[in-house]
């Protein structure tokens, strides 16, 4: 599956500079151009920049909740609010601290628009940008 | 007789009947003694022990009936008789009354004499028993009490609260560990505790009584004060009467807070450790999967940059687990250290030369001061060449290109110290708080290509203190990190 030509450009967080490399080529692979940022900082800078359709960032940063912080941060500008941005994490399985962002509770102060689990299964993160733009 | 000579005094003024009475007795297996007056008879027969005394009733300086008085009152089981030849009802009373055990009349025959006094000794034998059981049951009853009271102490005294309830529910017995257990300002006998005690323990209390077995016994966690400040484990247990049945219950309560705390820190090792290991495989997986995916188009050159990170994923996890087998050894203590004479200089290049590639690679400048007669470390070799190899390691690998790193050492009189010092990235004020801790890592734009256990300053600074030296560490942002260590001279 293609991402859908409304997504021409995705930014991805992450400090991890090789699940950054695979995620960038797994979605360039989609025909989608690729920005990265490696911390939640550059994070913000990068958007700004880019103005991107949609964006993926790593929870667990320089802290543990550095995905949190940049996401809100990101919902609250303009064009976060007009583009699907998803966490991406482990922390679910590593640490037994279960969350969906999918429940009102946790929608007010998660601020994203759902979670990617690690490792990255391109289909469904393709799917689920998709879905965003129906 | 038995084969004791029974001892005996004869106090009389009349010089014929005192021979006479000694050479008789002494003849019958008797030990003798004699006094010619009261006086002398008093002195005597209180200097020692005797188990029979004859005492002559007239004497010209004290009256027998004296002289009966001031022995029994201090010799109570010493048999006396009275001789005397003018027997009166009154006189006899007055002896009785003061212990005399029996009357001899004036003139006796020696048959008379030796009956009296053999009936006289089955009574002193009497007297003696008595004597020795009613000692032995003070000494025992003695024992009784010391026992108690050293029980008392020790209860008192161990770090474990000890606490019993009984059928009702009321408080029998508390040593005073109980109120700083169960965090009580205070606790009476014969208060009612199960609604006052944690509802985990008097839950099992009234579980134990409602069983009614005086069997089994019940342990539970208490978290007595909130963010695990006071943890205590009870193990209540019922305590039955003599007879078997049930009387109540025994709460033993220890702290374990501290032993909580141990178990945290594991868990929180483990699961770090399971992160650690597992973050570079998936970082590897990650690589493999795009190199297999036929779909996905990768240019050459993206391909062997692939692999070479792959590649040192890979080494830095082997660089993990070989530092959490030097941790697991140095906390399992099966390190026998070998305290060497170990030169500086030699362990120094060694690690100079490990690190040859990737100084030459960075054009990193090495600056080498170590006097030549700078006196050996006297340390473990093994654990100095670690000490050294990981901070120069460390000196490269956090290095910017065009480095420098400067290995100086020095010795005064009670010191040798060493330095060693990069230009590198540096660590801000924060992260050098933290910088000896498992799994710290600085994590920030330089740091984030750079491959790390997080363990390696760890394992340096145990292995500095474990050769009872010291390790400090001094940082600029940016402009590069210098570590001293300290190592005591020999």
């Amino acid at each position: 599956m293609l991402l859908t030509e409304k997504v021409k450009k995705v930014l991805l967080v992450d400090d991890d500079i090789d699940l950054l490399e695979q995620n960038k080529t797994l979605l360039e692979a989609k025909g989608v151009e690729v920005f990265t940022a490696e911390s939640g900082e550059e994070g913000i800078e990068r958007f700004a920049e880019v103005k991107p359709d949609a964006a993926i960032i790593d929870l667990i940063m320089e802290e543990h909740d550095s995905g949190f912080v940049l996401c809100h941060k990101l919902k609250k500008t303009d064009i976060g609010k007009q583009i699907p941005i998803f966490i991406l994490t482990s922390a679910t399985y590593e640490t037994g601290f279960k969350f969906s962002a999918t429940t009102k509770e946790e929608q007010k102060w998660i601020k994203c628009d759902g979670l990617i689990h690690k490792p990255v299964v391109i289909e469904d993160l393709v799917s689920k940008i998709n879905k965003y733009y129906e | 007789m038995d084969n004791h000579y029974p001892k005996i005094l004869i106090i009389d003024d009349e010089r014929g009947l005192r021979l006479g009475t000694e050479r008789l007795l002494t003849r019958k297996g008797y030990s003798v003694a004699t006094a010619e007056n009261g006086k002398n008879g008093i002195t005597k027969g209180l200097e020692q022990d005797f188990d029979l005394v004859l005492i002559d009733l007239k004497m010209p300086d004290i009256d027998g009936l004296e002289v009966l008085r001031e022995i029994k009152t201090s010799k109570p089981s010493t048999v006396c008789f009275i001789a005397t030849a003018y027997a009166s009802y009154d006189t006899a009373i007055e002896a009785t009354r003061l212990g005399a055990f029996n009357y001899i009349l004036k003139p006796f025959t020696p048959e008379e004499l030796i009956h009296q006094i053999e009936k006289g000794y089955r009574q002193r034998k009497l007297l003696l028993e008595a004597e020795t059981l009613r000692q032995e049951r003070e000494k025992n009853l003695l024992e009784i009490a010391h026992e108690k009271s050293r029980l008392n102490t020790i209860i008192e005294s161990i770090s474990s609260g000890v606490l019993l309830i009984n059928k009702d529910g009321k408080v029998v017995y508390f040593n005073r560990a109980c109120l700083n257990k169960l965090h009580f300002e205070k606790l009476d006998i014969e208060d009612y505790i199960l609604d006052k005690l944690p509802s985990e323990i008097s839950e099992l209390v009234q579980k134990l009584f409602s069983d009614g077995s005086t069997q089994k016994s019940y342990t539970t966690e208490v978290e007595v004060l909130e963010d695990g400040e006071l943890i205590i484990e009870a193990t209540c247990s019922p305590v039955p009467h003599p007879d078997g049945s049930f009387a109540g219950v025994v709460v033993v309560l220890k702290n374990i807070t501290g032993l909580k705390k141990i178990e945290q820190l594991k868990s929180q090792f483990v699961s770090m450790v399971a992160h650690e290991l597992k973050t570079p495989l998936a970082a590897v997986l990650g690589y493999l999967d795009i190199l297999v995916d036929k779909s996905i188009e990768i240019p050459q050159e993206k391909r062997i940059e692939y692999l070479s990170r792959s590649d040192i994923r890979l080494k830095g996890s082997l660089e993990l687990v070989n530092d959490l087998l030097d941790i697991s050894r140095m906390e399992m203590n099966t390190k026998q250290r070998e305290i060497a004479d170990v030169v500086l200089v030699d362990i120094v290049n060694q690690a100079l030369e490990l690190q040859e590639l990737e100084i030459r690679k960075k054009n990193i400048i090495v600056e080498k001061s170590i006097p030549i007669d700078l006196p050996s470390l006297h340390i473990d070799r093994d654990e100095a060449i670690k000490i050294i190899n990981n901070l120069v390691s460390n000196a490269v690998k956090y290095n910017k290109e065009d480095g420098k790193i400067i290995i100086n050492a020095s010795s005064d009189n009670n010191n040798i110290k060493i330095t060693i010092e990069d230009t590198g990235i540096g660590l801000n004020e924060k992260d050098l708080e933290k910088l000896f801790h498992q799994f710290f890592r600085a994590k920030n734009k330089y740091t984030r290509a750079i491959s790390g256990t997080g363990l390696g300053l760890s394992i340096v600074k145990r292995l500095v203190e474990a050769n009872h030296g010291k390790i400090n560490v001094e940082s600029v942002f940016s402009e590069g990190t210098k570590f001293t260590i300290h190592f005591p001279f020999k």
